[in-house]
């Protein structure tokens, strides 16, 4: 039944639910939007990073957004090394498009088989003490389990907007896939800027990871369930577009929010995708694209 | 302070095509040195070896630069910028999805040029008060004069000591190649650069150059002592004056 109440907090969890999503898509942005890096593996990534924090959670008990802080830099390190091989094989003698694909692909599934062979496909969740709790206000329910993931991942989207915008390197990450020669005249190696840039899109993960598992239970192959939606969102916001990005993120929580709260849960995975067609068919470069 | 830059017998190529034979050209401190040619004879690969961006097979390429003898053969492109050369590539080859003022930003990359940001583009913008107005626009969305102006003002964002000028002419309307060629000896003398410009436009060029190299098929055929020089020699009477 319709109702204002309903509707209301439709929009306010839709907003939080958007504020995760971006969280998820922010790195694919970068290596997707920015790099021309088509990493099919971002969210094999994600909950590779979400399985560190049940595990730190399990062992030490430490707290999963700390886990996920601490390990943005491990993660940043392996998105660099990740880089340098997909470089060095494919990209260095222009074979990116398809191979590169595959190589992604595989890189998935490895992630995947590891995880489902050290931990099973049981679901995990972790506990922390924003997990259980809601706010009430008003009519409003707010648990604190969708609000908190919403403020980590606004602070990474403002750390990385600021980053690329005020930065040397941030603005030479935003110019690289746009003329690799003219970077170099710039004095910029480009190589080494995707590689940065790519470390930097994996060091999101670890985060966005941390942030999944703390919103819903996680196993292996969940990933997969996210990789249409990151693209859509990333395609949606326009390639290269990070406060693009946010903006679509929570264009896409809210609709999905309320397809699911006014017509049911069945309906809202057709959102991101259905969205996705019509603003294509209108701005082929995406919402916020330039 | 002494700039110099000195190319020596250099051959350079593309795989198995040979295209630049024994080439010496030499700028001395302070000129403006014309490369000449029409399309297809060596120019902008001779520029592209002295970026890096080519490897020669043979000779030397060396500059001076603060009284400081460096030999560029093996250097990265990254290394040579970083020496104080600045390249404005023929095409201009803007960054076309960033602004205007993300194109100048990215000019001063090189460290020794971040400290002076502030100021370089306050001469910039002084120098091409059009690019002020334009400064939240898309690079890829001015016109192609107002693309070689950012393109130039981008190269000295690097405070350069050495300025190589690729074809600026190319894809400009006359009147515009003109004020191109002008603006490229007021920012010269402004910033005490020694420039080597590769151009085909040779009656532009000759305005501002002190002398010149002809190249044909990839090898100097006449150099010009002065630009009095090159417009009195008969080659350039048949090639480029028309008689």
């Amino acid at each position: 039944m319709f109702s204002f109440e309903l509707l209301i907090n439709a929009i306010v969890i839709g907003i939080l639910l958007g504020g995760f999503y971006a969280a998820i898509s922010l790195g694919l942005q970068v290596s997707f939007g920015l790099l021309d890096v088509v990493n099919i593996a971002h969210p094999a990534f994600i909950i590779l990073g979400s399985y560190i924090a049940y595990m730190m959670g399990k062992w030490i008990g430490l707290d999963p957004i700390l886990t996920g802080l601490l390990f943005m830099p491990v993660f940043f390190g392996l998105g660099m090394l990740v880089y340098r091989i997909y470089y060095e094989s494919f990209e260095k003698r222009g074979a990116e498009a398809l191979r590169g694909l595959a190589f992604f692909f595989g890189v998935l599934f490895i992630v995947e088989v590891a995880l489902i062979i050290v931990y099973g496909v049981d679901y995990r969740s972790v506990d922390a003490i924003y997990v259980g709790p809601k706010i009430e206000i008003g009519v409003l329910d707010l648990p604190l389990r969708m609000l908190v993931p919403f403020v980590v991942s606004m602070t990474m989207a403002i750390a990385l907007i600021l980053y690329l915008s005020k930065t040397f390197t941030g603005r030479a990450i935003k110019a690289v896939a746009q003329d690799r020669l003219a970077l170099q005249l710039m004095a910029a190696d480009p190589v080494k800027i995707k590689q940065l840039a790519f470390g930097i899109s994996l060091a999101t993960t670890a985060m966005a990871g941390a942030l999944l598992i703390i919103i819903l239970p996680v196993e292996p192959s969940v990933g997969r369930l996210y990789i249409g939606q990151v693209f859509a969102i990333v395609v949606l916001a326009g390639l290269g577009s990070i406060s693009g990005t946010v903006y679509a993120a929570i264009i896409l929580g809210v609709a999905e929010s309320f397809v699911q709260t006014f017509f049911g849960p069945s309906w809202s995975p057709a959102v991101s995708f259905g969205i996705l067609l019509l603003v294509l068919g209108v701005r082929p470069a995406g919402l916020f694209g330039r | 302070m002494a700039n110099k830059l000195v190319i020596e017998g250099v051959d350079a190529g593309y795989g198995a095509v040979s295209v630049l034979h024994n080439v010496s050209v030499t700028v001395e401190p302070g000129e403006t040195v014309a490369l000449l040619g029409t399309n297809g004879n060596g120019k902008s690969t001779l520029i592209k070896a002295v970026m890096g961006l080519v490897r020669p097979s043979k000779g030397a390429i060396w500059i001076e630069v603060d009284g400081q003898c460096t030999d560029l053969i093996g250097k990265t492109t990254e290394e040579i910028v970083n020496l104080g050369i600045a390249m404005v590539p023929e095409g201009r080859r803007l960054f076309p999805k960033l602004t205007v003022e993300e194109n100048l930003f990215l000019g001063a990359f090189r460290p020794a040029a971040r400290a002076a940001l502030a100021s370089n583009i306050e001469m910039a913008y002084t120098a091409f008060p059009r690019l002020k107005e334009r400064r939240s626009q898309l690079a890829g969305s001015m016109s192609g004069g107002e693309q070689q102006m950012l393109a130039i003002a981008r190269a000295l964002m690097s405070a350069p000591r050495i300025l190589l000028v690729d074809e600026p002419s190319v894809g400009l309307a006359p009147i515009l190649v003109s004020r191109v060629i002008q603006q490229i000896k007021e920012l010269k003398a402004q910033n005490n650069l020694t420039v080597l410009m590769a151009e085909q436009n040779f009656n532009q060029a000759i305005k501002i150059a002190d002398r010149g190299y002809i190249i044909v098929h990839g090898e100097i055929v006449f150099e010009g002592k002065s630009a009095a020089a090159l417009r009195e020699n008969d080659m350039v009477k048949t090639y480029y004056l028309g008689g």
